[in-house]
């Protein structure tokens, strides 16, 4: 598939998934699933900091409008798409990235994925918390709600590739 | 001039992300606290028709729950209408309370297509918008309680800052002493809520009634809120917390009512002729 179609065909999907279904979860505990940060790890590795930004910001925005938030998803996304390139250069391969493959689980392995995608939608999640709460005093509610529903946002990306990515590369 | 144009170059990724994040930012703390538009939101024609063909499909899920709640609302009305509208005052001469001549308040029938209740501030989304009459600060309750405000409207959509918000601020009493504050809501639970404003030399009996106070002039005086279900000290003011146990539950609410205030208007001229109104 080309690539341009490949990457709107899941821009859309995301969208949807996020805002007609995962939005309207409500497990209590203050969890929340936000599985679009799976969007900018999925992107093409050589693709530049701004133009992943760009990307960001689109559908952030578009997901802003659905749920009257009007900018957080936006802001947190943008977030992601920032650290992006340092979190890679830090989790660097021994022999670099293969520009070719794409940086799913499957290609880059178990322990590639848990540590850098963990640790973006960790920050993902704590970055739009605090804005959401935007208090100090409430930094443990911050932190709970951080801590149960990243997890649980990581269990259904890992899910979600399974499902949707053929032509597996196992390493 | 080349050791600045050094400096955008040399931090231009850094630049880009401060300017778009200052964006992103902006909106959503503009949209917190005053709506400029309704691009963007529930209320836009694109997501609200999208969240209409939703709820299409979704609303026959609590179907029986809402009707038993119509059924009880229903008879609640007609105790009332009963009980008020004629009394006999002698054999054979009676008087009719002719409750059009001082209708005070209308009521606009609406639906709820889009609503979160676990969020930090929570908005529903109506599918009535200013074509019919809607506008912001109209008040929204529902066969149970108290709602919340319209907050934004477009030509079809509207959306409700609900009870679910940080600065909800509804001006509400406990029934029968009196004593009248805020409501506010801490984010943690969905059923229920927070006066504040109510002294605390004043006593406070558990699982009274609380209700609107008709203040603002956004909703009649006596729309049910809730029940007292705790006072705790607040540290440092002499001020209770209490806890109110919403009477409704929003995380299953379709079916709601917009009032229109047809006094509005009169009421807050005759407010701002006071020098000094703390109400302005």
């Amino acid at each position: 598939m080309n690539i341009v179609v490949k990457i709107g065909l899941r821009f859309l999907f995301i969208l949807i998934l996020q805002v007609l279904i995962l939005n309207q979860i409500e497990i209590g505990f203050g969890i929340q699933l936000f599985v679009y940060p799976l969007f900018i790890l999925l992107l093409p590795v050589e693709m530049s900091v701004v133009i992943l930004m760009v990307f960001a910001f689109a559908l952030g925005i578009l997901i802003d409008a659905m749920s009257n938030t009007y900018g957080l998803h936006a802001s947190s996304l943008l977030v992601v798409a920032y650290l992006r390139p340092m979190v890679f250069k830090l989790f660097a391969p021994r022999d670099g990235y293969d520009p070719l493959l794409e940086t799913n689980i499957f290609s880059m392995g178990n322990t590639w994925f848990l540590k850098v995608f963990g640790l973006l939608i960790i920050i993902h999640h704590f970055w739009f918390f605090m804005l959401e709460m935007f208090k100090l005093n409430e930094l443990a509610f911050v932190l709970q709600k951080t801590a149960f529903s990243a997890p649980l946002s990581f269990l259904i990306c890992i899910l979600l590739q399974y499902l949707f990515i053929r032509n597996r590369v196992e390493k | 001039m080349r050791n600045f144009l050094a400096f955008i170059r040399r931090f231009q990724v850094l630049l880009i992300f401060a300017l778009m994040q200052g964006v992103a930012l902006a909106l959503y703390f503009t949209f917190v606290h005053f709506p400029r538009s309704q691009y963007l939101t529930t209320a836009s024609e694109i997501s609200g028709s999208i969240l209409e063909i939703r709820n299409d499909i979704t609303k026959h899920f609590d179907l029986s729950k809402n009707n038993t709640n119509l059924q009880e609302e229903n008879i609640r009305l007609m105790e009332q209408a009963n009980a008020m509208s004629f009394i006999s005052m002698d054999n054979g001469l009676f008087e009719i309370n002719d409750t059009v001549h001082k209708q005070q308040y209308t009521y606009m029938p609406a639906s709820i297509i889009n609503s979160t209740h676990d969020k930090r501030n929570n908005y529903f989304t109506l599918n009535i918008g200013s074509a019919q009459g809607v506008k912001r600060g109209m008040g929204v309750f529902s066969g149970k309680g108290v709602v919340g405000v319209i907050h934004n409207t477009s030509k079809h959509y509207s959306v409700v800052k609900s009870c679910l918000t940080e600065t909800i601020n509804i001006d509400i009493m406990i029934e029968n002493s009196g004593q009248f504050g805020l409501l506010k809501w801490n984010g943690k639970d969905a059923r229920r809520g927070t006066m504040w404003g109510v002294s605390n030399d004043l006593e406070v009996k558990k699982w009274s009634k609380v209700t609107t106070r008709g203040g603002g002039g956004i909703f009649p005086r006596g729309i049910t809120v809730g029940k007292v279900e705790r006072a705790d000290v607040v540290e440092g003011k002499p001020l209770w917390d209490i806890t109110i146990l919403f009477s409704e539950d929003y995380r299953s609410l379709q079916r709601v009512y917009v009032v229109k205030n047809l006094l509005l208007e009169e009421q807050k001229e005759l407010e701002s002729q006071t020098p000094n109104n703390p109400l302005q």
